[in-house]
């Protein structure tokens, strides 16, 4: 590949998905495909991803510290770790060789945190989890997410969705990097307090979470070191699912969200989060 | 070596002569092969001069050369355990070609399993046309086979005999023997059920590409590669040792290609 890429690639017939044999190659084609949209949330944010070396049927392994084999043009983002007591390498996935490299090493999900790095501390994204338990389902989560919308909306506040590329959704908005985590959080926490008391379906707390048939509201991600799956990433289950960024007018009960996946997303012709960036909103009710 | 359009191979020259022999009525017949293996084989050659080897036939115990004199056949019985034949006890219970195609009955052609199919041949008129073309308009109209036997060389074949392409033809057949029946393979033992959703975006998949057999569409790069070194070292031409890129690699590179033109436009 030479002049094209930095990155070697190896085990390129290696299949990772055994039930629908989709092999490393094309995992590698669709972050090829995907990456001049996916590298804009991938900006300056450190990264955890899961890799999956011997295919999606075997358990696969949270990495933050960057593996020692990481080539030396990889960006990383030191960090110390008070619970750890030692330094953590994050990668910093900033180049499209950074994220085929990423591939290669077959990280299938891509995780990032809400923050950039240079302002570690403070998140530019609030982000709001929705994630159904059965009975409940996904056209739950659309439910509670157009609920969500419209609240948000109503204190002023633009948001993204996207599905989570398994059962949930993602309702993120975009805010200035100078509230702290803990702001979010409770901002977060509050919203979702607000909603359960008008819908039966939503829960708030994190001890009702497995409560089944309902909508838990997820507002513990919007902590420092904590991540989501980044928009684009393959996700490691049967179809490899995306999670992909939606319009609002596209999100009906009827959506199937492996229907969204490594084939057909790269064909969606527009981004719809695009501008979401440098949409920065303030949290203070006016 | 033409490399422009793949020709058909030409007919070669009759390797068998003799009768299809319907009860009491025989259509002379000639066989020609139709199957023109396209396998390349190579000579292994000294390096240093170029010959080509020969080879000897060296005893395992002394290391010394044997003559064709001194050898007999033996069939391992057991290990390092033969019995053993010599020249004339095999010659006597040869299978005697008698010339002749023996039909038994006639049969659809469609209700033969591809998999007993081994060789084709060509049966061409030999002298009575008569006999043949009236054998050929009937089973052309019908759109059965005869089956039977033919004996080639020392081997006793089932066979077809049926109408393609204005020509009968002969398709020695494999035995049940030489056959494996599938239902003895561990991993189809349990087969489990799949799930009717995944069935039908199976059969659409299916259906998407569904189409008519061409087997035109098919080549073997391998040897048209081969073909290609060939001319050019005949030619006097440098060859490059270069190993190829795999298929999905080429891929790759057009994604790539096609994203970093993308990524340069922002």
């Amino acid at each position: 590949m030479g002049e094209l890429t930095r990155v070697e690639f190896t085990n390129l017939d290696k299949i990772l998905y055994p039930d629908n044999g989709i092999k490393k190659s094309q995992i590698i084609e669709y972050y090829i495909k995907i990456a001049p949209r996916m590298l804009n949330y991938l900006q300056d944010r450190a990264v955890v991803t899961k890799r999956f070396p011997d295919g999606i049927q075997e358990e696969g392994f949270y990495e933050k510290d960057a593996p020692k084999e990481k080539p030396s043009w990889i960006q990383t983002f030191p960090r110390y770790s008070k619970t750890t007591k030692k330094t953590i390498n994050y990668i910093v996935c900033n180049s499209l060789d950074a994220l085929l490299w990423l591939a290669n090493i077959a990280a299938i999900e891509i995780n990032v945190m809400l923050s950039r790095i240079y302002s570690y501390e403070n998140p530019e994204l609030v982000l709001f989890d929705l994630d159904p338990e059965p009975p409940a389902d996904f056209a739950n989560a659309v439910e509670v997410a157009l609920l969500l919308r419209e609240v948000l909306e109503d204190i002023g506040l633009k948001s993204y969705v996207k599905t989570s590329g398994k059962k949930g959704l993602h309702v993120v908005i975009p805010v200035y990097p100078k509230y702290t985590f803990k702001q979010t959080r409770v901002f977060a926490y509050s919203i979702g307090r607000y909603l359960a008391k008008k819908s039966d379906l939503v829960v708030s707390e994190l001890k009702q979470s497995k409560d089944p048939g309902k909508v838990f509201i997820d507002y513990l991600q919007n902590s420092l070191g904590k991540t989501m799956i980044c928009p684009y990433s393959l996700r490691a289950t049967k179809y490899a699912p995306v999670s992909t960024p939606l319009e609002w007018k596209e999100l009906k009960k009827t959506l199937r969200p492996e229907k969204l996946n490594i084939f057909n997303v790269p064909k969606r012709k527009k981004d719809p989060w695009e501008g979401i960036l440098k949409e920065n909103q303030k949290l203070e009710v006016n | 070596m033409g490399r422009e359009e793949e020709k058909t191979p030409t007919p070669r020259k009759a390797i068998w002569s003799g009768n299809i022999s319907i009860g009491l009525v025989n259509v002379p017949v000639k066989l020609y092969p139709m199957i023109k293996e396209h396998a390349f084989s190579f000579k292994l050659l000294h390096k240093e001069n170029g010959h080509p080897l020969k080879y000897k036939r060296i005893c395992s115990k002394d290391e010394k050369e044997v003559s064709w004199s001194e050898i007999v056949k033996g069939y391992e019985v057991g290990k390092n355990e033969f019995v053993v034949f010599e020249k004339d006890e095999l010659e006597a219970i040869k299978p005697e070609s008698d010339k002749k195609i023996h039909i038994d009955k006639f049969i659809d052609f469609l209700s033969v399993d591809p998999v007993y199919f081994d060789k084709s041949y060509i049966l061409a008129p030999d002298k009575n046309e008569e006999a043949y073309s009236l054998l050929l308009t009937a089973l052309q109209r019908l759109g059965k086979a005869g089956v039977g036997k033919i004996t080639l060389r020392t081997k006793e074949y089932p066979a077809l005999v049926y109408e393609y392409k204005g020509a009968l033809i002969l398709t020695t057949l494999r035995y049940p023997y030489e056959v494996v029946d599938p239902r003895g393979i561990e991993e189809l033992k349990e087969l489990k059920e799949p799930n009717p959703e995944e069935v039908d975006l199976a059969i659409k998949i299916i259906e998407n590409l569904s189409g008519e057999f061409d087997i035109t569409g098919y080549k073997d790069s391998f040897k048209e590669k081969i073909e290609e070194l060939i001319e050019k070292k005949m030619k006097g031409e440098k060859v490059v040792v270069e190993k190829p890129k795999k298929e999905e690699v080429k891929e790759l590179m057009v994604a790539l290609k096609e994203t970093i033109k993308q990524l340069e436009k922002k």
